[in-house]
């Protein structure tokens, strides 16, 4: 789920990035520093919005830098247990397939695929029905459920299931 | 309009899941006397005797503290059976209640109340049979999945074992476990083939402690399920046999109070000064209470200045439905309006705005300029669906769209591309080159044309992906939304990973989210900076 929310940071920023640009300079080296990352607790910075507000500096000892405290509004990326994502698959093997939903890598067990898909190897592996219709394989694109999620301080891994009512492949890239 | 087989239907409902109910405050003490197990059932059997009740009526027929009763009836509020309505009247507007109520149920005589102007709150419930209806059909759906699911181990996680060292991982160790070799999982610390631990191994081996009580909860689950089948048959009959039949509906309680006013009007043709339909209109008239009639949703759009006014001329001159840019397909047949082209004329934005445009205003009014970027990214969406589409006849495709699409507007598109070339040398610029190079090939079309530009990154792959590693940074660092093809606006978000990005469609009161291959965003040349984020 997207979530839009103001987080904060304290920027540590070498004195010679003073000077007229010193704002842009803090919020360019913030999305560096921000964007594309993952925290447990809020999910993935997928982009900054906006700056609510930027603090007093701080001068280091010793150092010259010095740490401004930024509040910023970003666009959040939080997978949950039990949400409908749309995904691609990035690897199909025997044990089931990986997708990815933008940054969210998401396994399906292949007891999570519904029983009439059956393991079909070979250079382009992929899970078939057996009349064909319906095929898994690298790239093509699925709606799954999320049944499970493993949240780590950097680091959101998802396990997920198509077996149940309006999920599965969206879009075959094969048909296409 | 036969009301039996719905009571009977809410009394087997009341029986089966509300049998135990309990509804004292919490702060109150858990002894003998304040049990107040069976209450429920004794309500809502209540209820299916009446129609629109007075609760402080309701309570003095059950014998009840009107406080009980009322936390009862809140509770059967918010599990969706009963309606409630609460207005402030006049003893001689309870009155007029009452008078409704003697024309429905026999053996009440409205009781004469005290002429005092005094305001009292009164509240009054009833039934909602079509509710509970499809409530208690929700129930016995939910709990059938439930157990269902549990059953079959769908939402497990899926148990992984070390043959070798029987070491145990599930499925959301998967990423760890991959080798690249062969497509099994392999063990951390002995490299052995993982093999999923399913229900026929466990039955295999015996089972330790474990597995036994996991096989013990099968058992009681299946036992739940066909217990629930059993006892629950003659709810699940009753429902079927509802089915078909129309539901009773008392409609509101003002409604339902002037129809069975009227009613007792025509049964007693009389009118005299007690004639409860006449006191009802001066019952009104002097009760300051507005009127409550059918719930009206009003939807309001919380975007700035002119976005309201957009929506309503879309949906004024589209009949048909506009579809999302990212739903149409090459040999998709629809019409221009569904592709969203009309809103070239009958748009007026209002999300996309000053960053950008105020640098432009030099020669161009704000307004024009931000039309002018929407018509350039639907061209540049289409360019690269089309794209990905059709890659072999791509060129032919886009000079046929270029040619047709952009015709209205080219002219003024020369002027504000030199433009924004020079404006946009900050920030979001890499858009904006890496393209243009590659260009030369298409000389006859418009230069300035985007679905032009957007072409021939198929074609110098080298030079693009040195561009693009330092685009991405920047494309992250911006969030391109345009708000005229739908109510809502539309958010391109790229991801990190370099492949994809998401587009999400903020479509009242639904949304969207579109993953799409990065491909997607290197078409797309404006770079709108994000000012107005609405989100549901
Ligand atoms: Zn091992």
């Amino acid at each position: 789920m997207f979530f839009h929310i103001v987080l904060e940071r304290n920027m540590q920023l070498h004195p010679r990035h003073f000077g007229r640009n010193l704002r842009d300079n803090i919020v360019s080296k913030l999305m560096k520093d921000v964007e594309g990352t993952c925290s447990g607790r809020h999910g993935f910075v997928v982009a900054i919005t906006g700056i609510e507000n930027i603090g007093k500096g701080l001068i280091r000892d010793g150092t010259g830098f010095v740490t401004f405290p930024v509040k910023y509004q970003c666009v959040v990326f939080r997978p949950f247990k039990g949400e409908i994502l749309e995904a691609v698959v990035t690897m199909v093997n025997k044990m089931g397939f990986f997708a990815e939903a933008g940054p969210v890598q998401i396994f399906v067990s292949n007891h999570l695929i519904p029983d009439d898909m059956e393991f079909q190897s070979g250079d382009m592996p992929n899970y078939t029905t057996s009349d064909g219709s319906v095929k898994i394989q690298k790239d093509s694109e699925v709606r799954l459920k999320i049944i499970g999620t493993r949240v780590d301080a950097t680091e959101i891994f998802c396990i997920g299931t198509i077996k149940d009512d309006f999920l599965g492949v969206i879009n075959d890239p094969a048909a296409a | 309009m036969s009301v039996e087989p719905f009571n009977k239907l809410v009394k087997l409902a009341a029986r089966a899941f509300y049998d135990d109910i309990t509804t004292k405050g919490d702060n109150q003490p858990k002894n003998g006397r304040s049990d107040n197990r069976g209450i429920a059932v004794v309500v809502l059997d209540a209820l299916t005797r009446r129609q629109w009740v007075r609760e402080e009526d309701l309570a003095k027929d059950l014998k009840l503290h009107s406080k009980q009763l009322r936390r009862t009836l809140r509770f059967f509020e918010e599990e969706k059976l009963v309606t409630r309505d609460h207005r402030r009247e006049t003893a001689k507007g309870a009155k007029i209640f009452s008078a409704a109520v003697a024309a429905t149920v026999d053996g009440q005589h409205p009781k004469d109340g005290d002429e005092k102007i005094k305001m009292h709150t009164h509240s009054y419930c009833c039934l909602d049979y079509a509710q509970i209806y499809d409530v208690v059909r929700y129930r016995l759906h939910r709990m059938k999945k439930k157990l269902k699911d549990e059953l079959e181990d769908k939402n497990t996680v899926q148990e992984y074992i070390c043959p070798n060292c029987s070491k145990r991982y599930n499925a959301l160790d998967a990423l760890r476990l991959i080798s690249l070799v062969d497509e099994y999982f392999h063990c951390e610390s002995c490299n052995g083939e993982l093999v999923a631990e399913s229900d026929k191994l466990v039955a295999q081996e015996g089972g330790d402690g474990d597995d036994n009580a996991r096989r013990r909860r099968r058992e009681k689950l299946k036992d739940m399920l066909q217990k629930m089948e059993v006892q629950l048959k003659p709810l699940m009959d009753q429902l079927a046999r509802v089915k078909d039949l129309t539901v009773p509906e008392f409609g509101s309680l003002l409604a339902w109070e002037a129809r069975a006013s009227a009613a007792s009007r025509a049964a007693n043709g009389d009118s005299n000064g007690n004639d409860p339909s006449r006191s009802s209109q001066g019952g009104y008239s002097a009760t300051p209470m507005p009127f409550l009639g059918d719930t009206k949703v009003v939807v309001e759009f919380t975007e700035p200045d002119g976005k309201g006014e957009d929506i309503k001329s879309i949906a004024e001159s589209t009949g048909l439905k506009v579809l999302p840019p990212w739903m149409i397909k090459q040999g998709m047949n629809l019409t221009k309006e569904q592709r969203g082209d009309v809103k070239q004329e009958t748009m007026m934005d209002g999300s996309l705005s000053a960053a950008e445009t105020s640098d432009d205003k030099k020669s161009i009014t704000g307004n024009d300029e931000k039309k002018i970027l929407q018509d350039e990214y639907y061209k540049a969406y289409y360019a690269a669906i089309l794209e990905a589409a059709a890659k072999q006849t791509e060129e032919m495709s886009n000079t046929q769209m270029s040619n047709s699409e952009s015709s209205a507007s080219s002219s003024r598109q020369v002027g504000i591309k030199s433009k924004r070339d020079e404006d946009e040398g900050d920030d979001d610029v890499g858009w904006e080159e890496a393209p243009v190079a590659g260009n030369n090939a298409n000389e006859n079309y418009k230069v300035n044309d985007l679905n032009v530009e957007a072409d021939p990154i198929a074609d110098d792959d080298d030079e693009d992906d040195v561009d693009w590693e330092e685009e991405v940074g920047t494309v992250s660092a911006s969030i391109r939304q345009y708000s005229s093809s739908h109510l809502g606006c539309v958010v391109v978000m790229p991801y990190p990973d370099l492949k994809h990005g998401m587009v999400l469609t903020l479509l009242f009161p639904f949304w969207f989210q579109k993953v799409v291959p990065f491909e997607f965003f290197r078409s797309v040349k404006h770079v709108y900076k994000f000012n107005h984020f609405t989100y549901y």
